[in-house]
């Protein structure tokens, strides 16, 4: 990722970079809220779909180890089963399948917020074959960044 | 700190203790139970005590550590408790029987719709996760402020307020789906179904604009309306209003139901 990229990503602005096997999409915002805050809303899967406009429901347990199912506002037909790959609490997580992963990470920002990133590398030697199938994540990632960053720092406000 | 000090501090917040733990447990022998094993903790506890927090965040710290521990606090209910009470209730011929004889005959036998709310209210709120509910309980009825509720449930400020926020948007979003009296497509009738059948010369209509959240149900601010719910929740004391007694027996067959269906579905 270039410099200009990872400058983008940091305002919510996601970035793809493409090689022929692989395709990587990346987000990364500040937000204002305590990292548990935006552990807990990662980690609470059947309250997903109330703050997050891109996902219709996650369905199973988000710990390590546990299986998924996943629907996604990109294609509201298809159920994406995924097994999470690492938990780390209150840091980082990560979900995928057989064709991709992706994964969460929350830092600690100086600022008595976080950095959010999230990342999705997908591909394989068959990633051409399909490739043109799969649509643009640009748009979804910076709206998941934007409704995390929302609601983490409403209840950061809670009195 | 001496007991008579502890004894006379328990006693002013005797009322809202019980009520609390009558909300986590719906059981009135549970709540009892508690509350005594709470007293006695704090006595016997009573030197430790280092004036860090008020007594009465203390003496709440000790009750919601035991209801923690206890089965019918930890039990989640379902969010359509009252559907499934009302269904069990109409095929049970001892319910109503029994119902009626407390509304002719108890001092507490009266049937308000407020009454119904806030009973509505506490079954429902079993259907969250047990933290999340002390959490609400805690602030939206006893007012205790977040750095009270962060020393009462021992967690950080930060998880305090995602419960707080997570089990109020969880409660807003299913009053909205259900409570006839802030929906119209709302599927729940129940507080003016039973007013019909306990209070029959009553006009529920004229009942309900004598509530302010009923009165407000165009309000499209549905924060605002779960506040003046939790003003009518805040205002009635489950073992102290009119209507204890009646809303007692329905807890307990609530709980029953619960119970049933939980014992059936493994949960």
């Amino acid at each position: 990722m270039t410099v200009a990229n990872i400058s983008m990503a940091q305002n919510g602005t996601a970035t793809t970079t493409k090689t022929t096997f692989s395709r990587e999409t990346t987000v990364s915002i500040n937000i204002q809220a305590n990292q548990a805050i935006v552990w807990s809303l990662l980690t609470n899967a059947s309250d997903f779909p109330r703050w997050n406009s891109t996902i219709v429901s996650i369905d199973g347990n988000i710990a390590l180890g546990e299986k998924i199912q996943l629907k996604s506002t990109l294609d509201t037909t298809r159920t994406f089963k995924l097994k999470v790959k690492s938990f780390e609490k209150e840091s980082s997580l990560s979900w995928g399948d057989g064709k991709g992963d992706r994964t969460y990470t929350i830092t600690p920002n100086g600022t008595g917020g976080v950095t959010f990133t999230m990342t999705e590398k997908i591909g394989g030697l068959m990633f051409p074959m399909y490739a043109k199938y799969i649509p643009s994540f640009d748009e979804s990632f910076e709206q998941f960044a934007a409704d995390l960053k929302k609601e983490a720092e409403i209840i950061n406000q809670t009195k | 700190m001496q007991t008579t000090q502890l004894t006379n501090e328990f006693l002013q917040h005797k009322g809202q203790l019980k009520s609390f733990l009558l909300r986590l447990t719906a059981s009135v022998e549970d709540a009892e139970d508690i509350m005594q094993d709470t007293y006695i903790k704090a006595a016997e506890k009573i030197e430790s005590f280092r004036a860090e927090s008020s007594l009465k965040t203390w003496i709440f710290t000790i009750a919601a550590n035991l209801a923690k521990d206890n089965l019918r606090a930890k039990r989640r209910w379902t969010e359509d408790v009252t559907d499934q009470g009302k269904a069990a209730a109409l095929t049970d011929k001892n319910f109503f029987a029994e119902a009626m004889q407390i509304r002719m005959t108890s001092p507490q036998g009266a049937f308000e719709i407020k009454e119904h709310i806030t009973f509505c209210f506490t079954c429902i709120a079993k259907s969250l996760p047990l933290e999340q509910q002390i959490c609400i309980l805690l602030k939206e009825v006893y007012e205790f402020k977040v750095n009270e509720i962060t020393e009462i449930v021992n967690t950080t400020e930060a998880m305090v307020k995602y419960y707080l926020h997570t089990g109020r948007a969880k409660m807003i979003q299913i009053f909205e789906g259900r409570c006839a009296l802030i929906n119209k497509e709302g599927i729940c009738h129940q507080c003016t179904e039973l007013n019909g059948i306990f209070n029959p010369q009553q006009n529920h209509q004229e009942e309900l604009n004598k509530i302010e959240m009923a009165k407000q149900a165009h309000n499209p601010d549905k924060e605002h309306l779960f506040d003046l719910r939790m003003q009518i929740v805040q205002g009635i004391d489950p073992f102290e209003s009119p209507s204890a007694e009646l809303q007692l027996h329905h807890y307990a067959h609530n709980s029953r139901v619960m119970e049933n269906f939980l014992k059936k579905n493994e949960v």
